[in-house]
């Protein structure tokens, strides 16, 4: 399936697209601890049916679906992003130290006692905090570009885990570490209407930004020059795009945690069957993402009594399929 | 339309000034070659006129707009600037990249519409590497990817087209495709600055050519700047500039003989005045009046002069004895070539028996 002209979907590539998130969402509702058939979905969806059904469904499974849809299309739109900003492929959201940044605050807010929302919003304002020392430490007359970013970005990301560790050591062994300890862990186990008033917006307005800019995300790799003589102010497209990514990523670890591997695996997952072009790429990504943060969750907390921490399970899944990925682009790519 | 560059200086931050003193125009259909060796400052040169470097002194005009009051998006449609070709090229199929190309014409917001793709692959097509439409750049040899990068340029439909050093990492033939497409663009009205350390190629394939040597800038027709003298000042090496007969016609072309040694080099510094003898024909005296103007502008270089009219020949010639640095006189001289209706000559002195130019 060649993509059209233009680099935009097939019609036909949409639907599908369209397709995978709605079929994980459906699976999601039916599987768990309570199984719930079909038929017994489309009863209570109608009113219908028993009462358990209907406050497992409504009241625990949809707002947990919805949060992971949305953090797996945000963190896969925000590892488009951030591929396309520093042309690597092994770019993720917390290449400028944002993850890193928003894990402080959040187990900051847990050290401070502070509820749910008083989390997420630590945990956002750090995350924009890291992003600013990385932009800041890169700046100046010295500076070589995207590279030095990169290198202030690495560096703003220890320092931040060094505060997290540090959070956690003056932490109380008995409550506060566990806790600390299993929120960085990732899950959606918080996922309430509450969390998502406050964390979907920011995640929301990031991809709607991303999505609007998206031809323009392949302007990206071009050097300044080049990018100037096409009529385009390079430093502004970055700023929109590093501002963009940051919200999601800050956003996404304020309500679940770090989800690692999604930024990496789900853009090359989709790179390899539509192609660099931003204009298929950075939809599959957002459908891709959503779909497949949302079957990991499901099993997260299926396979066993115990819920497993979502990260745990990407990373589990994710190293195998990148390298799987990774061979087969080498030998499809003639080793580019 | 025509692009000039005044009185342009360029110096990078706390050191002393690259280039100073470049003036010359482009009209459409012209080519000029910008030749230089290595560490000249063509590249900076073609960036610094473009305002992508900030010009020291100066000023770069499109049709008499000084390009600094112009938009980015104005001026990059009138303007389009082609790379040296990386080998890492962006992982984008040819189409998707000479698209980039037109985002200067595409709302922010938007992404290339219909006739966007059709003007990309109408520009493929002229430059004759339309089956290349589909494949990824960084499958592409070098002589492909330099052709994708002027298609790139040329997407965005420019009168002013500048290429930095289009054909150096080509070999034989991909070199000659490329220069062929300038000369071809210029033929169908574009204007075409293009950087080489090639002097064959600039005397071959450009109208005039401005030699930047030690931060000065000589400009004129091809033929006057690329001789044996200034190939041995500029590039240290002794060549026999002549014609080379095939069965049409005879072309031009340079060939390097040798190496000159450094140490006995005419040494000259940049700012060494040198004496002029200038005859400029007129074939109608009522130019005359041009002529003056531009005499005018140049007055501080002008030492003597005397005009007589050559009647049975039906023309007027003007003699001038002008002094100034190798810059000020190839101003001076570029300016009054580029009258119509003006031709002229200009020949240093005094010669001794080792100077180069004798």
């Amino acid at each position: 399936m060649k993509p059209a002209g233009r680099g935009t979907l097939t019609a036909g590539a949409r639907a599908a697209l369209w397709a995978l998130p709605l079929a994980a969402a459906l699976a999601a509702f039916c599987i768990g601890r309570i199984a719930v058939s079909p038929a017994q979905l489309f009863a209570a969806l109608r009113g219908e049916g028993e009462t358990v059904v209907a406050i497992t469904l409504f009241r625990l499974r949809l707002p947990r679906i919805l949060l992971s849809l949305l953090v797996g299309a945000g963190l896969a739109a925000a590892g488009v992003a951030f591929q396309a900003l520093f042309a690597n492929p092994l770019a993720t959201p917390d290449t400028l130290g944002v993850a890193s940044g928003a894990s402080f605050g959040a187990a900051l807010g847990i050290l401070l006692r502070f509820g749910m929302t008083g989390i997420q919003l630590t945990a956002l304002t750090m995350g924009a905090a890291a992003v600013a020392l990385t932009w800041l430490g890169a700046a100046g007359r010295r500076a070589r570009g995207l590279s030095s970013v990169v290198l202030s970005g690495i560096m703003i990301g220890s320092l931040f885990t060094a505060l997290v560790s540090f959070v956690k050591y003056t932490a109380d062994a008995e409550s506060q570490l566990p806790a600390i300890t299993y929120f960085l862990m990732g899950s959606m186990q918080s996922a309430s209407w509450r969390t998502l008033a406050f964390g979907a917006p920011p995640v929301l307005a990031g991809c709607a930004v991303l999505w609007a800019l998206r031809w323009r995300l392949n302007l990206l790799p071009l050097t300044e020059d080049e990018a100037r003589a096409a009529g385009v102010n390079l430093m502004q497209l970055r700023a929109a795009v590093v501002a963009a990514a940051t919200l999601i990523t800050a956003s996404c670890v304020s309500m679940c945690g770090q989800v690692g591997w999604v930024g990496l695996l789900v853009p090359h997952l989709c790179r390899l069957r539509f192609g660099e072009n931003h204009l298929s790429l950075l939809p599959a990504s957002l459908c891709v993402g959503a779909a497949f943060l949302t079957l990991v969750d499901t099993a997260a907390r299926s396979i066993s009594a115990a819920e497993i921490p979502i990260s745990i399970l990407t990373a589990l899944a994710g190293a195998p399929l990148f390298i799987l990925l990774m061979r087969r682009t080498a030998l499809e790519g003639g080793a580019s | 339309m025509i692009l000039r560059v005044e009185n342009a200086a360029f110096a990078y931050r706390g050191q002393k000034p690259l280039f100073q003193n470049v003036s010359f125009s482009v009209a459409s259909g012209e080519v000029l070659a910008v030749l230089g060796p290595n560490g000249a400052g063509k590249t900076t040169l073609l960036r610094a006129m473009t305002g992508m470097l900030p010009l020291a002194e100066g000023r770069t005009t499109l049709d008499g707009r000084d390009i600094r009051t112009m938009s980015a998006r104005a001026l990059w449609q009138r303007i389009a600037y082609v790379p040296q070709a990386r080998t890492a090229a962006a992982p984008f199929t040819v189409l998707e990249s000479v698209l980039l190309g037109r985002s200067g014409r595409i709302p922010l917001f938007g992404a290339p519409a219909a006739a966007d793709v059709a003007a990309a692959e109408a520009t493929l097509d002229s430059l004759g590497i339309g089956p290349l439409r589909d494949k990824r750049c960084r499958e592409l040899s070098g002589g492909e990817m330099q052709m994708v990068l002027i298609a790139r340029a040329l997407a965005a439909d420019p009168a002013v087209l500048i290429l930095d050093e289009p054909e150096s990492n080509l070999d034989f033939r991909n070199q000659l495709l490329v220069l062929d497409t300038v000369s071809r663009l210029a033929r169908e009205g574009v204007a075409c600055i293009f950087n080489t350390h090639y002097p064959d190629h600039a005397l071959r394939r450009a109208d005039r050519a401005l030699l930047l040597h030690h931060g000065e800038a000589a400009v004129g027709p091809a033929a006057e700047i690329v001789t044996e003298a200034a190939i041995a000042r500029a590039f240290g090496v002794r060549a026999a500039v002549g014609g080379i007969e095939t069965a049409e016609t005879t072309v031009p072309g340079v060939v390097a003989l040798s190496v000159l040694d450094p140490s006995k080099a005419p040494s000259e510094a940049p700012d060494a005045r040198v004496l002029a003898a200038v005859a400029v024909i007129l074939t109608d005296a009522a130019d005359a009046a041009a002529v003056n103007a531009v005499l005018h502008a140049h007055r501080g270089q002008i030492r003597g002069r005397m005009g007589l009219p050559v009647r049975e020949y039906g023309l007027s010639v003007i003699h001038l004895t002008a002094d100034g640095t190798r810059a000020e006189l190839g101003a001076l001289t570029d300016a009054l070539s580029r009258l119509p209706g003006v031709r002229v000559k200009a020949a240093r002195m005094p010669l001794s028996p080792d100077d180069p130019e004798a």
